[in-house]
C-alpha cells in the first residue's frame, strides 16, 4: 500500500512539471508589438527605428510610433533587426523516410505519409530563423515522389503544419545519386534501371508518354460514360496522376540537377511536354547555362559554395546565384540538410561575398525568391501588411556572423525564444532527475549493455541515399 | 609605388588569358620581395589594434610594424587606405591537399592508408600543391593548414603547409609536426575512418575492441621507445650488437619522448578522457582534435594543459537532448575555464576557405569577438608551436598575411591583397576563373 | 415410452460418438465451482455462489445456484471466478516464424510458392490465419498460465498481414480452437525487405492506397461484368482484390498495428480517407490522440508490453533521451487517459517475452489512473464487443461459452495467483511458478 501511495505521490509529481518541448505551450499574445528595431522588409528596403505589429497571426502594421492596446505584448527591437522568417526550399527534415529507391519512378510516394513532428532538428532551425520548409522526396529516382511544404510549428500535430494553400510540387532527380541508386543490394539481382544519364532522360520521358495517353484513356471514358453507365472505368493508377497534373500545370517539378548537360536535357524534355520545371535544385553548374534557365522559366535553388564533394559538383562555383540571378533566374539557397539549415542567413550572405549582390537581392535568396519558387509568395517572403506573421528577431543584422536569433514566431506564435530558452534548461534538468527516478527507468544491475550510440555523419547529406534518420 | 597593383593586374590578365583550362596552377611561385602597405588598419592580433599604420615585408619576414614606420627605399607599396591587415588565418585540422573528390574519384583520396599502425605515413609526401582546394582556400585569407591523415590507429604524420608552393617541400612550414592517433572511439556509425572494423552494436562490446585497440597502440609505443633507446645506445658504444632499422618505429621516437606533439582524434567525453589519461600514462605531448565535448572535460584539460583543435562548432550537437548551442557555445566555455583551444573547419578540403564562419559563430554565443580572431591565428599557431614564426603580425614572423576590406571574420568582407611567406599572391582560383569564364555568356 | 427412451438413449449415444465436436470430450464434462466469488462484468459481483458448466457452456451462475449431482465440484473458498481472459492480439498458434535475413548474409531462400497470387508476398490479404494455426505449444501453455483463455492471433509479418483469427487456447485440431474466423484483416506500416517494391515506409503507403483503390475498381467491374458479361472482357479475377472488398466497404474491421502518435494518425488519416472499420493495435500513445479515436470511434487493443529500460548503467553511455523517459512513465498512463476520454479499448500481451508480466503491466495501469473495473472489462467484455463475440464471451453469463479465470485472492493483486483456467467448458489446473520471479 505504501509503495502504492507512493507511486501515486510520483505520477503527481511528473504531472504538474512543465509540459515536454515536444508539446511546447503556445505563446499566444493576441497582439505583439516590436518597437525600434530596424526592419529589413526585403521589398520595401530597411527600414530604421520601426514598429512591426503582429495581430491574429498576421503582420497587421509596419511603421513609426505604432500604439499598443493593454493586451499587446511588447518586445524592445532596439538594436534589433527584424526579417522574414527563412524558407529552406530543400530540406529533409521531420521525414520518417526520404526514399522510395525501388522503382526507377516513385510519384504514387508522399512524404506528407511519413512526417514526423518530433524532429528534434526542427527546433534548432527555428533557433536559426527558419520558419518555412520545402520537404523533399530523396534523389534516388529520375522520378521521385510528392513533396510536402510545412510551416514550422514544432510541438503542434502534424495536419497545422502544412502550408495552406501552398502549390503541391513533385521530386525528380537526375545524374549520380540516381545511377549510383542503382547499384544492386543483393547479388544475383538486376540493377535497377537507369545507369547513365541516357536512361535518366528515358525514364522521364517514358514516365510522362503514359501520363499522356492515361490523360487521353480518362478523358475519352469520362465522355462516353455519360451515355453509358454500364462501361468499367480505367484504373486509377496514383503514379502517372501526378504526372497529368504536371502536364496540366497543376503541380510544381523540383528537379535535382547537377551538371549543365542533364539541365538542358530536363528543359527539352519539358518543352517537349508542354510542362515547366519549376526549379533546379543544386543546379550547381547553372551558372552556365543561366540564359537557358531564365528563358525557360525555372528557378533554381541551390548551396552557396559547396563544391567537389563528387564529381558532378567539382565545376560549382560560389559566384553561382550571382550569375544565375543577373541573369534572371529566381534563385534560393537552400539547406538540403539539417545542420546547415540552421544558418541559411550566413549562407545568403555568401552571395555578396563571392559575387557582389546587393543586401536586398542576397535577402531574396532566403526570403521572397524561395517563397515564390513554392508558390506562397502572397503570404510570406516580406513583411508587409497582411502577410502571414512569419518573421524572426536578431540581435545583429543577420547577415553578420556575429548575429543570432532572439524570437521567431510563426503566424504570430513564438516557437523559438531564447531567453525562454535559457530559463527552461534546470527545469528540463530537474525533469530529468524525476524522470530518472521512475521505475520502468531506473537500469537494471544485471541488464544488457546499453547500445553504442550512432554519430551523425558531418558535412553534406544531399539526398544520400544510404542515410537514413535514425 | 604602385608597380605592385600594376605586377598583379598583369599576372592577373595574363592568367585571365589562360582561360579554357580553368585550374589555376602555377609553376612559379611568385618572388619574394620588398613591399609595404601603408595607411591601413593593422590587427596584430598580439597586441592592440593600430589604426593607421604600415606593415613592411622583406625576404620573406615582417621587419616592420608600427603607426610610424619607415618605408624601405625600392619597396612595392600597397594603399591600405580604408583597409585592415590581418595574419593569415590558419586552420589546424584539415586533409588539405590529399584529396580531390571523395566521392566518384577514389583516385584522389589520399588520406588513409590501409592498417591500423602506420607512424611512417607522412601527409607532406601525398599532399598535392596543384590541388584545386588549395588556390580556392587562400584566396579567402587562409594561409595554413595542418593537414592530417586519417583512418587507422595511428593515421600518420601531419604536416604544417603554407597554401603555397609547385612542390610539397615548398609549401612545408614543419613537415612533420605532429603525430594523428584515431582514439578508439565511444560512438559508432556516421563518417567512418576507412580502417576500422564494423564497430559493435552493444557499448560494452565496443568499450572492449576499445581496450584492445588501445593495448596495441601502446605496443607499438613501448616498442619505438625501447628502439629509439637501442639506437642511441649503438651511437654511442659500436660494440653493442647493431639493431636494425624500422620505418615503422623510427618515426614514432620523437612523440614517445614528448619531443613533439601527439593529436588525438577525440569527440566525446569518455573518448577525450581516455585520451588524455592514455598520453599521461604514455608520457606524450597531447592535443585533442575534435573536442564536441571539450567543456564538459573542461577542468581536466585545464589541469593536465592539454589543448584542443575545436572542430564541432557548426555540427548538430551530438545529443537528442544536447542544448541547441551546445557546440556554438563550445569554444566560449574553454576560453572561461581557462583551457587552450583554436578553431577549424575539420574539413577535407573544400570547406576550408569558412574558417571565418566557424570562429564568427563562436563569437555569436559568448567568445569575445578578439578571442575569435585568436583562435583562427595565433592560438592554433601556439598549439602547434609555430606561434614563434605564425599567428600574429610581429617583427621577425613569416610574412603571411591578409588584406581585407572590412572584418576578416565577416562574410560581407573581401578580400584584397594576400601574402604568404612574404610572396604576393594573385587573387585568382579555378572558382574566379569560372566565374570570369561563364558570367558573361549570353 | 421405454422403447422411446431407449432409442432416444441410442441416438444420443450415436450423436456423442459421430459428432466430432464431442470426440475429445471428457466423458464428465459437467463442473461446479462452489463458494466462490464471481464476477460476472455483466452484472454485479457476486460475493459467494455457484459457477456450473456444462456441454463446454456456462450453464448457471449465482448465490443461489447449486452444484448438480453429475459435477464435479471445485471448492472455490478464496477463489474468484472471473470471465475467460482474452488477449486481444497475439501471434499465438502459428507456425516457427523464418529466420529473418542476415544483412550482407547468403540471398534467402526463397520461400516454396504459395498459392496463386497476383500480390508478392506481404501483399496478400487474402492470407487466412485460420489456414495455418497449431494446436498445443510452449506459448499457448504460458498464456493459458497467465489466465488467459481466448486469443486473437494474427499472422507476423507482412504489409497487408492477412486476416486474423479469435482462438480459444485449447482443442486438438485447429477447428476445434476457432471461435469465430475471420476477425479483421489486418495491417503493418512495415517495407517488404526482398528488395522489391515497397521498400520504404513511403511505398508501403502508396502500396496500401493503390490496392484499395484497385480493389474498388474490381468490385465495381466484377459488378458490371455479373449484371451483363455479353459483350464485354471478362476482367481477370483477382483473390487479393476480391479480399479487401468486404474491408472498403467496411463489412470486416482492419486492425493496424501503430504505437507512436504519428503512427496512430497516419492509420487514423487512411481509415478516413477509405472509409475503414479502424481498429488500432499497440496504442502505445493513443491517449494523444484520443479525441479522434473517440470521434471516429476507433477502438484501441492496447499493448500491456509497457516500455522498461532493461540495459545498466554504464558511465561511457550517453544518459537516456528525455523523450525515452517520458515515454515509459506516459505508457503506463494510457488506458486510464483512454477511458476517461471515451476510447473503448482491450488489453493485448503485444508479444510480452515473459508473460507473467501481463498482470503485473495491468496493475501499472491501475495504479496510473485506470479504475480495477475498467481494466477487468479491458480483457473480457471489451474485447469481445471489439473483436464481435460479445454473445458468446466476456461475461459469466449462463449460455455464453464456458471460458473462465479462476483467482486465489484477487486477479490484479501483487499476491493474486491463477489457479484454473476453462476453457470451452474444459479446465486447466494452474501450478504455481517453480522458479523465483525475476
Amino acid at each position: 500500500m505504501r509503495r502504492f501511495i507512493a507511486k501515486l505521490l510520483f505520477v503527481a509529481i511528473i504531472a504538474t512539471l512543465p509540459l515536454s518541448s515536444v508539446r511546447a505551450q503556445k505563446q499566444t499574445a493576441p497582439e505583439t508589438l516590436i518597437r525600434n528595431a530596424t526592419v529589413l522588409t526585403v521589398t520595401r528596403g530597411t527600414l530604421q527605428n520601426t514598429d512591426v505589429l503582429l495581430r491574429n497571426g498576421k503582420i497587421a502594421a509596419v511603421g513609426k510610433n505604432l500604439n499598443a492596446s493593454a493586451n499587446t505584448r511588447i518586445i524592445d527591437g532596439t538594436g534589433k533587426y527584424v526579417m522574414p522568417g527563412i524558407i529552406d526550399c530543400h530540406s529533409h527534415s521531420m521525414l520518417d523516410t526520404i526514399n522510395e529507391g525501388t522503382l526507377s519512378v516513385t510519384s504514387m510516394v508522399r512524404t506528407a505519409d511519413v512526417l514526423n513532428t518530433t524532429d528534434v532538428d526542427l527546433y534548432r532551425e527555428l533557433a536559426g530563423g527558419v520558419t518555412t520548409l520545402n520537404l523533399l522526396h530523396g534523389s534516388a529516382n529520375p522520378i521521385g515522389g510528392l513533396n510536402t511544404v510545412v510551416k514550422i510549428k514544432y510541438g503542434r500535430a502534424a495536419n497545422e503544419f502544412l502550408f495552406p494553400g501552398a502549390m503541391p510540387g513533385i521530386k525528380f532527380a537526375l545524374g549520380e545519386n540516381v545511377k549510383r541508386s542503382s547499384t544492386p543490394n543483393q547479388p544475383g539481382v538486376t540493377r535497377r534501371y537507369p545507369n547513365t544519364r541516357m536512361g535518366v532522360e528515358e525514364t522521364i520521358r517514358d514516365a510522362f508518354t503514359r501520363a499522356r495517353d492515361y490523360k487521353r484513356t480518362w478523358d475519352e471514358y469520362r465522355a462516353a460514360s455519360k451515355n453509358d453507365k454500364s462501361l468499367i472505368p480505367p484504373r486509377r493508377d496514383l503514379q502517372l496522376e501526378p504526372l497529368v497534373e504536371i502536364l496540366e500545370g497543376k503541380r510544381y517539378v523540383h528537379a535535382h540537377s547537377y551538371i549543365a548537360s542533364e539541365i538542358l536535357m530536363l528543359i527539352n524534355v519539358a518543352d517537349e511536354f508542354g510542362f515547366k520545371i519549376k526549379t533546379f535544385q543544386h543546379a550547381l553548374e547553372g551558372y552556365k547555362v543561366a540564359k537557358e534557365i531564365a528563358a525557360h522559366g525555372a528557378g533554381a535553388s541551390i548551396f552557396a559554395d559547396s563544391w567537389a564533394y563528387k564529381i558532378e559538383a567539382y565545376d560549382a562555383i560560389p559566384y553561382n546565384a550571382a550569375i544565375m540571378t543577373r541573369a534572371g533566374v529566381v534563385v534560393s539557397m537552400n539547406s538540403d540538410s539539417d545542420e546547415r539549415a540552421r544558418r541559411l542567413n550566413i549562407e545568403a550572405a555568401k552571395a555578396m561575398h563571392w559575387g557582389d549582390l546587393t543586401e536586398e537581392q542576397a535577402l531574396k535568396l532566403i526570403t521572397l525568391n524561395p517563397a515564390i519558387q513554392l508558390g506562397i509568395q502572397e503570404r510570406v517572403g516580406s513583411i508587409e501588411v497582411g502577410k502571414d506573421a512569419d518573421i524572426a528577431i536578431w540581435n545583429g543584422h543577420p547577415f553578420s556572423v556575429y548575429s543570432r536569433v532572439d524570437t521567431t514566431f510563426i503566424d504570430g506564435d513564438v516557437y523559438f525564444d531564447r531567453a525562454q530558452d535559457l530559463a527552461r534548461r534546470p527545469e528540463l534538468a530537474k525533469e530529468r532527475a524525476a524522470l530518472e527516478q521512475a521505475e520502468p527507468n531506473r537500469p537494471r544491475p544485471k541488464g544488457e549493455s546499453p547500445q553504442t550510440p550512432r554519430r551523425r555523419p558531418s558535412g553534406h547529406e544531399d539526398d544520400d541515399i544510404e542515410v537514413e534518420k535514425p | 609605388m604602385k608597380t605592385l597593383l600594376l605586377l598583379i593586374l598583369c599576372t592577373g590578365s595574363v592568367l585571365a588569358q589562360q582561360i579554357g583550362n580553368p585550374t589555376t596552377q602555377q609553376g612559379v611561385i611568385p618572388a619574394r620581395g620588398t613591399f609595404a602597405i601603408r595607411n591601413a588598419r593593422i590587427v596584430t592580433v598580439s597586441g592592440p589594434d593600430i589604426e593607421n599604420g604600415t606593415v613592411v615585408i622583406r625576404d620573406g619576414k615582417i621587419q616592420a610594424v608600427g603607426a610610424n614606420v619607415s618605408v624601405p627605399a625600392g619597396a612595392q607599396t600597397i594603399d591600405g587606405n580604408g583597409l585592415s591587415v590581418y595574419p593569415g588565418m590558419i586552420d589546424a585540422g584539415t586533409n588539405m591537399g590529399l584529396v580531390e573528390v571523395p566521392q566518384g574519384a577514389n583516385g584522389t583520396v589520399d588520406t588513409s592508408e590501409v592498417g591500423d599502425l602506420n607512424p611512417n605515413a607522412k601527409a607532406i609526401i601525398a599532399v598535392n600543391p596543384h590541388s584545386a582546394h588549395i588556390g580556392v582556400t587562400r584566396v579567402e585569407g587562409i594561409t595554413n593548414t595542418l593537414t592530417a591523415p586519417t583512418g587507422g590507429l595511428i593515421s600518420g604524420q601531419a604536416a604544417l603547409i603554407n597554401l603555397l608552393g609547385t612542390s610539397p617541400k615548398e609549401m612545408a612550414v614543419v613537415p612533420q609536426l605532429a603525430l594523428v592517433i584515431n582514439y578508439p572511439r565511444v560512438a559508432g556509425g556516421g563518417g567512418g575512418f576507412g580502417g576500422f572494423q564494423q564497430q559493435p552494436a552493444n557499448l560494452s562490446d565496443t568499450l572492449a575492441a576499445n581496450e584492445r585497440q588501445l593495448e596495441q597502440i601502446r605496443k607499438i609505443l613501448r616498442d619505438a621507445e625501447a628502439y629509439g633507446r637501442a639506437q642511441d645506445a649503438y651511437a654511442k658504444d659500436k660494440s653493442l650488437p647493431r639493431p636494425d632499422h624500422s620505418v615503422v618505429l623510427e618515426p614514432l621516437v620523437p612523440y614517445v619522448r614528448g619531443e613533439q606533439p601527439v593529436i588525438f582524434r577525440a569527440d566525446r567525453e569518455a573518448e577525450i578522457r581516455g585520451a588524455v589519461k592514455f598520453a599521461e600514462e604514455m608520457k606524450l605531448k597531447p592535443i585533442i582534435l575534435g573536442g564536441n565535448d571539450a567543456a564538459k572535460v573542461a577542468s581536466l584539460l585545464k589541469e593536465k594543459n592539454v589543448p584542443v583543435i575545436l572542430t564541432g562548432i557548426l555540427s548538430l550537437p551530438v545529443r537528442e537532448d544536447d542544448a541547441y548551442d551546445a557546440l556554438y557555445e563550445n569554444a566560449a566555455k574553454l576560453q572561461e575555464a581557462g583551457v587552450r583551444f583554436c578553431i577549424s573547419t575539420g574539413d577535407a578540403g573544400a570547406e576550408v576557405r569558412n574558417l571565418a564562419q566557424f570562429a564568427g559563430m563562436a563569437a555569436a554565443f559568448g567568445l569575445p569577438k578578439a578571442d575569435a580572431l585568436k583562435a583562427v591565428t595565433l592560438y592554433p599557431a601556439q598549439i602547434m608551436n609555430v606561434a614563434d614564426r605564425l599567428g600574429s603580425i610581429e617583427v621577425g614572423k613569416m610574412a603571411n598575411l591578409v588584406v581585407t576590406d572590412g572584418d576578416l571574420l565577416e562574410i560581407r568582407s573581401h578580400i584584397r591583397y594576400l601574402f604568404i611567406d612574404g610572396r604576393p599572391v594573385v587573387l585568382t582560383s579555378r572558382h574566379t576563373e569560372l566565374n570570369d569564364a561563364f558570367k558573361n555568356r549570353k | 415410452m421405454p422403447k422411446i427412451r431407449l432409442c432416444l438413449l441410442v441416438a444420443f449415444a450415436l450423436f456423442f460418438i459421430n459428432s466430432n465436436a464431442n470426440a475429445q470430450r471428457s466423458a464428465i464434462d459437467t463442473y461446479a465451482i462452489t463458494n466462490a466469488r464471481i464476477v460476472t462484468v455483466s452484472g454485479p459481483v457476486i460475493e459467494r455462489g455457484t459457477v456450473v458448466v456444462r456441454n463446454g457452456l456456462i450453464a448457471a451462475a449465482g448465490a443461489n445456484v447449486s452444484a448438480p449431482p453429475d459435477a464435479r465440484v471445485i471448492d472455490g473458498t478464496g477463489l474468484t471466478v472471473y470471465p475467460g481472459l482474452i488477449d486481444s492480439y497475439t501471434n499465438l498458434a502459428l507456425p516457427e516464424a523464418a529466420p529473418s535475413p542476415s544483412p550482407g548474409g547468403a540471398p534467402p531462400r526463397p520461400a516454396a510458392p504459395g498459392p496463386n497470387s497476383t500480390q508478392p508476398p506481404g501483399l496478400q490479404p487474402e492470407v487466412m490465419v485460420e489456414d495455418v494455426i497449431r494446436p498445443g505449444g510452449n506459448e499457448i501453455e504460458a498464456s493459458r498460465n497467465t489466465g488467459i483463455t481466448t486469443a486473437l492471433t494474427s499472422a507476423r509479418t507482412g504489409i497487408w498481414m492477412g486476416q486474423s483469427a479469435l482462438i480459444n487456447l485449447t482443442g486438438d485440431t485447429p477447428q476445434q480452437m476457432i471461435v469465430r474466423s475471420p476477425i479483421a484483416m489486418h495491417v503493418s506500416f512495415t517495407p517488404l525487405r526482398t528488395g522489391g517494391y515497397p521498400g520504404s515506409l513511403l511505398g508501403v503507403f502508396a502500396a496500401l492506397r493503390q490496392m484499395m483503390r484497385d480493389a474498388q475498381r474490381y468490385r465495381d467491374s466484377m459488378q458490371i461484368y455479373e449484371r451483363a458479361p455479353r459483350g464485354m472482357r471478362r476482367p481477370d479475377t483477382d483473390r487479393s482484390l476480391a479480399a479487401l472488398v468486404p474491408v472498403i466497404e467496411g463489412r470486416m474491421p482492419v486492425v493496424m498495428l501503430a504505437n507512436s502518435e504519428r503512427e496512430i494518425s497516419r492509420a487514423l488519416d487512411l481509415a478516413e480517407e477509405f472509409k475503414l472499420r479502424l481498429v488500432i493495435a499497440g496504442g502505445r500513445e493513443a491517449d494523444r490522440v484520443a479525441d479522434r479515436l473517440a470521434k471516429q470511434k476507433v477502438p484501441v487493443l492496447l499493448s500491456l508490453n509497457l516500455p522498461k529500460r532493461t540495459t545498466a548503467a554504464i558511465p561511457e553511455a550517453d544518459p537516456e533521451p528525455l523523450r525515452v523517459l517520458r515515454e515509459r512513465v506516459e505508457a503506463q498512463q494510457t488506458a486510464g487517459k483512454l477511458a476517461k476520454a471515451g476510447v473503448r479499448f482491450a488489453f493485448q500481451s503485444g508479444s510480452l517475452t515473459n508473460m507473467s508480466d501481463l498482470l503485473a503491466n495491468a496493475s501499472r495501469t491501475i495504479e496510473n489512473g485506470l479504475s480495477q473495473t475498467d481494466a477487468l472489462r479491458a480483457f473480457t467484455i471489451w474485447p469481445a464487443e471489439i473483436l464481435g463475440v460479445q454473445n458468446q464471451l466476456g461475461s459469466i453469463e449462463a449460455g455464453k461459452i464456458a471460458n473462465l479465470t479462476v483467482v486465489r485472492g484477487d486477479l490484479f493483486d501483487r499476491n493474486g495467483r491463477v489457479t484454473h483456467v476453462f476453457i470451452d467448458g474444459r479446465p486447466f489446473e494452474i501450478k504455481p511458478p517453480q522458479e523465483s520471479k525475476q
